[in-house]
């Protein structure tokens, strides 16, 4: 732990080159948080006033019970490199003292929304991966991520004392274990090719992969060994590191390096040779206690212990031992002031990513250059729950100019536009504050580069925000965040106690805030619901909602609800008529499904209503076989004008057509929100307009006669069209042992899932299994998968597609309508869907 | 059932003869519009030739209002109203009610009634639809007598609502104080004529009135603490009930199936609906006001509130008068975020899924429109004993930004006052470069179908069509040119020449 003044640490803040933003990324249960812990225990910043031993990454209750992380902590390292070490280092720099903000990410794939807002204002993530069961899915979804944030990767290979104590391997195998992590990991990298980033692909001889043992506290680069022996053999330190990966063998009998294996029982691969065996030794000499032996060659290696020390024992002493010799935190840190970019230089390239507005213009050029007498550029990445009961700091990155306590900020908020006043707010920052340890210490500002938690602005921002200063007027907006996930998942939830309902408002407002995905709304029913990505994602927002937000008061909260859609299987069997009101109107219609694929490119932004209409029509003829002139007579998506339904004229000489086009447009609207068949959304359906007959005189072909009648028509379009539903499915990630394969697809099959990839990792015992799981069955799913595998299985779910199900919900007692009449139950419908004839006219 | 009785010819006779009225005009509802040629008749027969009598049918608004612009149509001096009535207060005409008599077994109503008594263990309150008033007499007899041979616990009491009267006089001025108003209906009439919902301490408790319906509770009761036993079917007036009291257990005896139901669920849900169109308000730019009444007293009042109370939330409200809402006439104003129908207590509850938007009263009007305020659980529906309440409340002067459950974030309200204050100081500059010109790259389909809009005009600029074209390529006038006079059965050129044909009909 390094003590340090608010001054001190705020004076290191003002060099921009020698600080480094980075989070910690990797799937769950890989060892990040453990990782971080044994970083911060070596370099963590603490105010110089806390005595003793102050945990740092002190985490939620509920984290420390089930052993993983939720929420993203941040935390401030302080490093001084050596003169010596530095003399590689090519970057700008200012001294040897460097600040590095860590922020530690959940690996979960539920909260992987909290992995989204720590890369936001991080330049560079540390990936770490267990060298056992390697790359997973939640390792590559993230990775992804950060590639896509143009976030500059580090890998860690981790557990590497699982390699010496468990499974006891030799080091030719292990060195083919490490090479496999590191390859696959550069798969993924490999597809993100990024000029302004370069080359993102990580290599051992180049130092930007470590090797890590997070639960004892011991880390080494290919960096250390080279230091090591380059001098033993008198050659460059960069041209040893190359001779210690890859195909680079020695023979100390002969004392020679060669690039292939001679056969002789002595030659071995550098790498194992020269750090993997000597490790190797220290090790088992530890455990086995030849403290006789242990000494002499820690003295070769230069490591001093101290006399209290020496009396440790077994495991202890093996891991003082190698913490003394290979410190993890001067490995890892190294690694990271080493290859990983400073603020100054990451947003030169990371601006194009973040900027919305015109890459000239002077808010654009100040994030470029990472001024911090710029005008204030700031993006609130997330709310953080304050000690204060209730009220939230915003924290965030300043990319330019400084942020200080009494500024004046102009407040954009996500649906910001510039130029208009819609979800602008200008109000004052009452503190700035930095976080040392879990102290929070107000400072004057924070200049560019760093991050900062604001207080006062709780009451305007609900989950993101850019701050700029007061005047400047003309400044857009940083890029809204992307996620990977989405709120699927759905609960109602009620007060016991009536009168307790203005508590629950307030709570949901601040569930709203403290986490970056859920979403509170409420239905048309009158029921709040509160939305999140997966089970355990509600589980521990509901929890948060009752105790933390509520203040204890009791809630009731529902089973979980799925939300379908509704869509179409063929085109309709008859071109269907509804009348208006005054019967002086008459509409055509039919509908037919999207071709595959086309819903997926709306849902993407590939197709959407502002595309320029040659490019539009270019897609659809070429892509989706569509008539050219066709896909020019679009005349509108939805629901929400965005949705994946179309509306298609194929009207030959109507008269007044233009005139009624709005009118039906805000039917089509209303209609595709609430489908015929359960008020859910339609997807994929495309409504072609066949014919239309309007009174001649305007007054009588108004919305008020348009709008219920195309929405009426559009209800009997899609009733004669072979309505279907469309259930949310999961792609289901399983990891787990040969034996265990049975219970996985015992359960899987009694939930309606279907397993689709089986792959049994290489060189490990372990399966990779990948599953098709409605969502709808996903509910107690993980603990049935624990119960059946005994603890061996543990799932990832991630919303994947749509799927249509079979069964026809027009037919009373099929699979789908009684869904359909559960779902009309819980709206408060009424149970019986509405009958063609309702909607459809007879001339 | 007997036809004088029914329609309560000899008291109507009494009522028109004791006030000398001689024009009456006899309003009825749709489905006893066929019995009206009857009623007139008797009462022709009763009264001679002096009094005029005029039927009218198909009232503008809801039939359980008195249609006063009908009346004063045929100048009468008063109105006799038959059928299901709301009791709202006229404005103009004095007017009789004959709410009709349905038919109802006592003594099943009565066994269900203690029943209840014994199964709930809680004093009860019966109220019923005024159509079954005729056999309150009957059915307290009753249970008074099943009561005394059952010897049953008798600390538990069953009260009676009353009906408050069969006649209903204009208000003089519904804004003069009410006790003197009530007062002076005491002289007149000796029956107390209240208002719905209204609440007031007297001598012996909490007194309340809903409806046409009136009862007291006495001092140290509350009424959360009764059952309210409601006879009459699932109409206006139990929805009514039902929202008012929302924190009492109702029971429903429906007269013709003879069965107690619970609505609880149905209770609920009615209340959480409204809750959602609460919000829903909240987020709404554009709002009309829906005039639903041209006589309930005070609605001009209202309307002139509910305009104000929308303006101080910096939205934009416009004001309809369209007689019955329906869905196409609603649909004819599709920049309308919202409604607010100002209308009698039972026809302002107005939700039906093909409104394209939401219709609500003025009580969740001012809930929603009113910042910092929050819903409690009362609910009024009657929107007189709003009037009082709305200048009470003071706005409260919170920060926070509005959190709207629709969007499930912050949203910014447009703030009324922020436009007329001038920005003072080093911003002024700023401010006015920024007012001057701003770049209009707001997508149209944002307006017109997300509710973007925030005047009728910015809607109506943002459609495709917009009507005739009314760019004319000549903007010089053109010379005006003399048009044709006369009626349309012909006009004055026309005339000359049907004279010049012969055969043509004179």
């Amino acid at each position: 732990m390094v003590k340090f003044t608010a001054e001190e640490l705020r004076k290191i803040m003002d060099l921009k080159h020698n600080i480094r933003n980075m989070s910690v990324i990797a799937h769950v249960d890989h060892g990040k948080s453990t990782l971080t812990d044994s970083l911060v225990a070596a370099a963590g910043i603490i105010a110089q006033e806390v005595a003793g031993d102050v945990r740092m990454t002190d985490t939620r209750q509920d984290e420390a019970e089930r052993g993983i992380t939720i929420k993203s902590t941040g935390i401030s390292l302080y490093y001084e490199m050596s003169d010596e070490s530095l003399k590689n280092f090519k970057g700008e720099r200012v001294g040897n003292e460097y600040l590095i903000n860590l922020i530690d990410s959940p690996g979960h794939v539920d909260f992987s929304s909290e992995v989204t807002a720590a890369l936001r204002i991080t330049d560079g993530a540390l990936v770490v991966v267990d060298c056992v069961e390697g790359v997973c899915v939640q390792t590559e979804t993230v990775l992804r991520q950060a590639l896509g944030e143009r976030i500059r990767p580090v890998l860690t290979v981790n557990k590497m004392d699982r390699c010496f104590l468990e499974l006891q391997v030799d080091g030719e195998e292990a060195y083919q274990t490490f090479q496999r992590v590191i390859e696959n990991a550069n798969v993924i990298m490999a597809t993100y090719e990024d000029p302004l980033l370069g080359d993102v692909q990580v290599y051992p001889d180049k130092g930007t992969v470590a090797f890590s043992a997070g639960l004892h506290g011991w880390a080494f680069t290919l960096t250390n060994f080279a230091k090591m022996y380059a001098a033993k053999f008198g050659v460059d330190e960069s041209k040893m590191m190359e001779r210690l990966w890859g195909e680079n063998y020695f023979d100390p009998a002969t004392k020679k390096w060669s690039t292939k294996s001679t056969g002789s029982a002595t030659c071995k691969r550098g790498f194992v040779q020269f750090c993997y065996e000597p490790i190797k030794q220290i090790i088992n000499t530890c455990m086995n206690d030849q403290k006789d032996k242990l000494w002499p060659m820690l003295q070769k290696l230069g490591v001093v212990m101290k006399s209290d020390e020496k009396d440790l024992m077994g495991k202890a002493l093996m891991k003082r031992v190698m913490q003394t010799w290979l410190p993890a935190s001067s490995a890892l840190l190294e690694m990271m002031i080493f290859h990983l970019p400073s603020p100054a230089k990451a947003q030169r390239y990371r601006v194009e990513n973040l900027y919305e507005g015109p890459l000239d213009d002077m808010y654009a050029n100040a994030i470029r250059n990472c001024d911090p007498d710029g005008p204030l550029m700031l993006y609130v990445s997330k709310m953080i729950p304050a000690s204060d009961k209730g009220r939230f700091f915003a924290f965030g990155r300043v990319f330019s100019g400084r942020v200080c306590t009494g500024l004046k900020v102009r407040i954009m908020g996500p649906n910001y536009v510039p130029g208009q006043k819609k979800d602008l707010y200008v109000k004052s920052v009452q503190r700035t504050v930095i976080w040392m340890g879990k102290k929070q210490e107000s400072v004057e500002d924070v200049p560019c580069g760093n991050t900062v938690a604001m207080v006062g602005l709780d009451q305007f921002i609900t989950k993101n925000a850019t701050l700029t200063n007061e005047k400047e007027v003309d400044a857009h907006p940083i890029r809204a965040m992307k996620f990977s996930v989405s709120p699927v998942v759905r609960v109602a939830v009620q007060c016991k106690v009536a009168s307790d309902l203005p508590k629950l408002v307030e709570g949901l407002k601040r569930l709203a805030k403290s986490d970056p995905m859920v979403v509170c709304t409420i239905e048309e029913s009158g029921e709040h619901i509160v939305a999140g990505a997966g089970e355990l994602h509600l589980e521990i927002c509901l929890k948060d909602l009752q105790e933390d937000f509520m203040g204890g008061a009791e809630i009731i909260v529902s089973d979980p609800v799925v939300s379908f859609r509704e869509t179409v299987l063929e085109k309709s069997c008859r071109t269907v008529m509804s009348k208006s009101p005054n019967k002086h109107n008459r509409l055509y219609m039919e509908a037919r499904p999207l071709e595959d694929g086309l819903a997926e490119a709306i849902d993407d932004g590939r197709i959407g209503p502002r595309d320029d209409p040659k490019v539009r029509s270019k897609i659809l003829s070429e892509e989706f076989g569509w008539d050219k002139d066709l896909a020019k007579k679009i005349w509108c998506f939805g629901p929400e004008t965005t949705g994946p339904n179309m509306v298609v004229d194929m009207c030959k000489g109507v008269q007044y057509l233009n005139e009624i086009k709005d009118s039906v447009v805000a039917g089509f609207q209303w209609a595709s929100k609430e489908g015929a068949l359960a008020e859910e959304n339609m997807r994929a359906i495309c409504f072609e307009v066949c014919d239309v007959v309007l009174h001649a005189d305007a007054i009588h072909r108004g919305g008020g006669q348009i709008i219920p009648t195309a929405r009426r028509v559009i209800y009997a379009s899609q009733l004669t069209a072979k309505p279907r539903l469309l259930e949310p499915v999961y792609l289901v990630e399983i990891q787990a042992p040969e034996q265990a394969l049975g219970g996985i697809y015992g359960v899987l099959n009694q939930k309606r899932g279907h397993v689709f990839e089986e792959m049994q990792r290489p060189g490990t015992p372990l399966y990779n299994i990948k599953a098709y799981l409605p969502v709808i069955e996903s509910f107690g799913f993980s603990s049935t998968l624990r119960a059946a595998t005994s603890g061996q299985a543990f799932p990832q779910c991630v919303f994947d597609h749509w799927d249509m199900m079979s069964s026809d919900p027009l037919e009373p007692g099929s699979q789908a309508g009684q869904l359909v009449s559960d779902i009309r139950k819980r709206k408060g419908l009424k149970e019986q869907m509405t009958p063609l004839p309702e909607y459809e006219d007879k001339l | 059932m007997d036809f004088e009785s029914k329609y309560e010819i000899s008291s109507t006779v009494d009522f028109i003869r004791g006030r000398t009225f001689t024009r009456v005009a006899l309003q009825f509802p749709d489905e006893l519009l066929k019995d009206s040629p009857l009623v007139a008749k008797a009462l022709r027969s009763e009264l001679g030739k002096a009094v005029r009598l005029y039927v009218m049918a198909d009232a503008a608004y809801g039939s359980c209002c008195v249609d006063e612009i009908g009346a004063s149509h045929v100048d009468a001096e008063c109105v006799v109203h038959y059928g299901h009535a709301c009791m709202s207060r006229t404005s103009t005409l004095p007017a009789k009610f004959v709410f009709g008599k349905a038919s109802i077994d006592v003594k099943d109503c009565a066994k269900s009634l203690s029943h209840c008594l014994s199964s709930f263990n809680k004093p009860i309150m019966v109220l019923y639809g005024l159509e079954y008033a005729h056999a309150l007499v009957n059915l307290k007899a009753e249970v008074a007598e099943s009561l005394l041979s059952s010897h049953s616990n008798s600390s538990l009491k069953i009260s009676y609502a009353e009906v408050v009267g069969t006649v209903i006089y204009p208000s003089v001025d519904h804004l003069t104080e009410k006790a003197q108003v009530s007062s002076q209906y005491d002289s007149l009439t000796k029956t107390r004529i209240t208002v719905g919902g209204d609440e007031r301490e007297i001598k012996s408790g909490t007194y309340y009135g809903l409806g046409g319906l009136s009862w007291n509770i006495p001092t140290g009761h509350k009424i959360e603490d009764y059952l309210l036993f409601w006879i009459g079917p699932e109409n206006t007036a139990f929805t009514n009930i039902m929202l008012t009291f929302n924190n009492c257990k109702i029971i429903r005896y429906d007269a013709d199936k003879k069965c107690l139901l619970e609505h609880l669920s149905n209770q609920t849900r009615i209340l959480r609906r409204r809750y959602y169109l609460v919000e829903k308000a909240k987020d709404a730019n554009i709002v009309g006001i829906l005039v639903g009444t041209l006589g309930v007293a005070g609605y001009l009042h209202i309307i002139e509130q509910m305009k104000e109370l929308i303006k101080s939330a910096g939205k934009k409200s416009y004001t309809l008068v369209m007689g019955r809402p329906n869905p196409a006439k609603l649909a004819n104003f599709p920049e309308c975020d919202i409604f607010v129908s100002v209308s009698c207590a039972q026809t302002a509850l107005l939700d039906s899924k093909d409104f394209l938007a939401p219709v609500i009263t003025p009580f969740e009007a001012v809930l929603a429109f009113t910042r910092g305020r929050q819903w409690t659980g009362e609910y009024v529906v009657n929107f007189q004993d709003l009037i009082a309440s709305i200048g009470s409340e003071v706005n409260e002067g919170t920060e926070e930004a509005r959190f709207s459950f629709i969007k499930g974030g912050y949203v910014e309200d447009i703030k009324p006052q922020e436009n007329d204050k001038e920005e003072e100081g080093s911003l002024a500059l700023a401010a006015a470069t920024d007012k001057a010109l701003s770049l209009q790259n707001q997508d149209p389909t944002s307006i017109l179908f997300k509710r973007n809009a925030t005047s009728g005009t910015m809607f109506f600029a943002a459609r495709t069509y917009q009507g005739l074209n009314m760019q004319y390529e000549n903007p010089a006038p053109q010379s005006y040119v003399i048009g044709r006079s006369g009626r349309a059965a012909g006009y004055l050129d026309e005339e000359r020449k049907a004279e010049d044909l012969p055969g043509a009909v004179e």
